[in-house]
């Protein structure tokens, strides 16, 4: 789950989860939906994802940008992900998803980048919260 | 901080900009280490990432600091402004089928094949030769070269540096426009303010032109996320501190700045390359709709985004800087020899698009700019309200029908990308021109008005 934040560019998210893996997992697909809100995206294939950094903001943003690598590289769009391994450098992934289809898929934005701009990563009673902006 | 903050604005868009993050990120850029000169913002000046857009700072060559942040993830986004031969009022009964082969020809490019198909070794050339290799291939003339900055090509490009990642983004999307504020918009010359120098520009009032914005695409967007993510490490390594991540820089002469300038100009190159794409497609477009007898010719292509080596005068002695422009706009003088011969008397065409629905303008550069501003000026208007806010209470079908009551006939691959970019979203490019004319930075040569407008 995911709510829109302002800023005067471009666009931001609030993700959160209960856990660390869930909340990286939750961010993976606020990018997503962000780009391409309405898709009809069928989990028809598994990939196998992963990224590192040397703490939990820049794994985050490096996170995300393999996401958006997967979206504007590969085009292959991914709207469930399940993180079977995170640490503060490292996460690993399971993403479900499939090929862009421009019959059935269609961008609201192109995004062009993560950003390090306002980010944050914190815990609280309620569990983890990231604030990302994105670059569009 | 290291020096001064200047802006350039008038008292009413000071208000605006002091509702956004601007000032206190150009306070940060005063931090760089290496700066030389003031910390500069131009009036269009908004919040960015870590540098404000609208900002100009120039490190010292041999000392100074590059920063991948500074220049920004399009880099390269800037636009070029092509003339025809045609009056508006001839393109005016063909607007709509004009703007809906356009549509067709210059896709926004989001997701599926780009139209201008090349392979990996090509790409790799075009990294390095920019315009000119499109030239050389048949997708434009000597003449476009001549009449872009740098002549579409930034020599030390080093296509090894680009990643395979980057190089998978970019190469399915040679010429297309991307989408967000990015655009194709043909446009009436409303008002010519300057005569000699419009006529040097081959612009007279009533002509019909086109302007295009667009950037480095995926391309020129991964090279900047993949050399922010290495900042960290590298700048731990220097012992460089800065106040904001996004401002992470490495000296220029070290193994990591070096790098990172040889992969940004070859993403910079890139964007000479799809501009050129889109304008040899642009021809394409006309020719259907007009038939053979029209001819279109480049004005002149600037870029927005970018860190380029020039030599300024600073407290009275030439020095070699590395001027960063981030939204802004390289403005040289009459008499600079980087210039093409045709405009050495007028100075260098500056090319200011509005928001949609709004005016554009053609300025020349003036020599106060090279004396203040490491010769830059302004980018645009600039945005005020954020998307999310553009988006509330507006309908796109409302306001594609009010701009269409305006003469304007705009088509969008999205709905929101309609409604984010509605003028009200922007600060008022009138005022924020007459800024850098009374400044002396740039004066005024016409005013452009849309007719259609293509975008993301």
């Amino acid at each position: 789950m995911f709510e829109i934040l302002e800023h005067t560019a471009d666009i931001g998210f609030r993700a959160r989860g209960c856990t660390l893996a869930e909340l990286f997992a939750s961010a993976a697909e606020a990018l997503v939906a962000t780009a391409v809100p309405d898709g009809r995206i069928e989990p028809r294939e598994r990939y196998a994802l992963s990224a590192s950094g040397e703490d939990l903001e820049s794994l985050l943003v490096n996170w995300l940008g393999e996401v958006l690598y997967w979206l504007d590289g590969k085009r292959i769009l991914l709207r469930r992900f399940v993180v079977h391994e995170i640490s503060p450098q490292r996460i690993a992934a399971e993403a479900y998803g499939e090929p862009w289809d421009p019959a059935r898929h269609s961008a609201r934005v192109a995004v062009k980048a993560v950003t390090y701009h306002q980010l944050r990563v914190t815990q609280d009673e309620g569990g983890w919260l990231a604030e990302v902006f994105l670059d569009i | 901080m290291r020096t001064d903050v200047v802006v350039y604005a008038s008292e009413a868009l000071l208000d605006q900009i002091r509702k956004d993050l601007s000032l206190e990120q150009a306070m940060n850029v005063a931090a760089l280490p290496g700066i030389v000169g003031p910390s500069l913002a131009m009036p269009d000046i908004h919040q960015g990432y870590g540098f404000p857009i609208g900002g100009v700072a120039a490190t010292d060559w041999e000392t100074g600091v590059v920063s991948p942040g500074v220049v920004g993830f399009d880099i390269n986004c800037g636009v070029r402004l092509v003339r025809t031969s045609l009056p508006a009022d001839d393109v005016r009964p063909r607007l709509r089928d004009l703007v809906n082969q356009v549509f067709r020809d210059v896709p926004c490019g989001t997701g599926g094949e780009g139209p201008v198909r090349i392979n990996k070794p090509q790409l790799d050339r075009i990294l390095r030769d920019g315009a000119a290799w499109m030239v050389e291939n048949g997708y434009g003339t000597p003449r476009d070269a001549e009449f872009t900055e740098e002549r579409g090509r930034l020599g030390d490009a080093d296509p090894g540096a680009v990643s395979e990642r980057a190089k998978e983004r970019g190469r399915p999307q040679l010429g297309t426009l991307g989408s967000g504020n990015h655009f194709l918009e043909i446009q009436r010359v409303q008002r010519v303010f300057d005569a000699e120098a419009a006529r040097a520009m081959g612009i007279e009032e009533g002509q019909a032109v086109v302007l295009i914005h667009c950037g480095s695409r995926g391309l020129g967007h991964q090279v900047c996320t993949d050399y922010l993510a290495q900042m960290g490490a590298a700048m731990k390594r220097h012992q460089i501190e800065v106040p904001d991540r996004q401002l992470a820089c490495v000296p220029i002469h070290s193994p990591e700045g070096r790098v990172y300038l040889g992969a940004m100009r070859a993403a910079a190159n890139f964007a000479w390359a799809n501009r050129q794409a889109i304008q040899h497609l642009l021809r394409g477009s006309f020719e259907r709709i007009f038939g053979g007898g029209v001819h279109l010719e480049l004005v002149y292509d600037v870029c927005y985004n970018i860190a380029k080596r020039e030599r300024h005068r600073v407290e009275g002695a030439a020095r070699d800087v590395l001027v960063h422009r981030k939204g802004a706009t390289r403005a040289f003088p009459p008499g600079n020899r980087d210039l093409p011969q045709a405009y050495r008397e007028t100075g260098q065409p500056v090319l200011i698009p509005g928001s949609m629905g709004t005016a554009s303008w053609i300025l020349a550069g003036a020599e106060a700019a090279m004396e203040q501003t490491f010769g830059s000026v302004c980018h645009g208007a600039g945005r005020l309200m954020s998307r999310t806010a553009a988006r509330k209470g507006r309908d796109a079908r409302d306001v594609q029908r009010r701009l269409e009551e305006q003469g304007v006939l705009v088509r969008s691959e999205s709905r929101d990308g309609i409604l984010e970019e509605v003028p009200e979203a922007y600060k008022n490019v009138d005022e924020v021109i007459e800024v850098v004319h009374r400044a002396g930075l740039a004066r005024k040569v016409a005013r452009l008005r849309p007719m259609g407008v293509i975008k993301g």
